[in-house]
């Protein structure tokens, strides 16, 4: 029995290694701001998240632990994305490759220089 | 079992400096704030990978504080960035 779940914890982790890897080559090799948040939910969510999968199986003891982190990254991970998000399109950042901008008319003018937020 | 767990310990310990070089590097403040977030979630993996290596639950509980506290400083600071007021 416990060489099955050894084997189950193998593979999470290795899982969770190999997402977790592809998310920051991602969040290196983006072009902008938005994309890069693509790659970093990814890390967030897969990469810790099969950890733990691992850790469920191969902790007995903490296994209701892991399994309320589980819920609270996968409850964080978007919304920490869109609040990153909206403070980059508020600051006014641009998109590497615009093609469409549903939100021009809603948001305030955004500003040229994305160090200097205005109040 | 072990060797797989300390790969994965060296590989998340890689990414991390490799997070920490993209805060360094970052071009605007949600660049650098994007590698904050991932320098926390990285340091979550690497506490949960303790866990496993040492077969002690305790490393879960500090990964469930920290988890928290990643969370609550990315959204502030977010927020702080957007529109100068912090609540």
């Amino acid at each position: 029995m416990d060489a099955i779940l050894q084997i189950i914890a193998i593979f999470a982790v290795i899982s969770g290694a190999a997402f977790s890897i592809l998310g920051l080559l991602g969040v290196i090799r983006m072009p902008d701001v938005y994309t890069r948040l693509h790659a970093t939910g990814k890390v967030g969510v897969f990469g810790v998240v099969f950890l733990l999968i691992a850790a469920i199986v191969w902790l007995p003891a903490g296994r209701g632990k892991a399994l309320m982190l589980i819920l609270f990254l996968l409850l964080a991970g978007p919304v920490t994305a869109h609040a990153l998000a909206s403070a980059a399109y508020r600051t006014g950042i641009p998109f590497a490759r615009p093609i469409r901008d549903d939100l021009e008319h809603l948001a305030s003018a955004p500003l040229n220089d994305a160090d200097t937020p205005s109040a | 079992m072990l060797s797989t767990l300390y790969l994965t310990l060296g590989i998340y310990v890689l990414l991390l400096i490799l997070a920490l070089w993209r805060v360094w590097r970052g071009e605007n403040a949600i660049d650098r704030l994007i590698g904050v977030d991932l320098v926390t979630v990285l340091t979550l993996g690497i506490l949960v990978i303790l866990a496993l290596i040492y077969r002690d639950s305790i490393f879960i509980d500090v990964a469930l504080g920290l988890a928290a506290l990643g969370f609550i400083t990315t959204i502030a600071l977010a927020k702080h960035i957007a529109d100068e007021q912090m609540f």
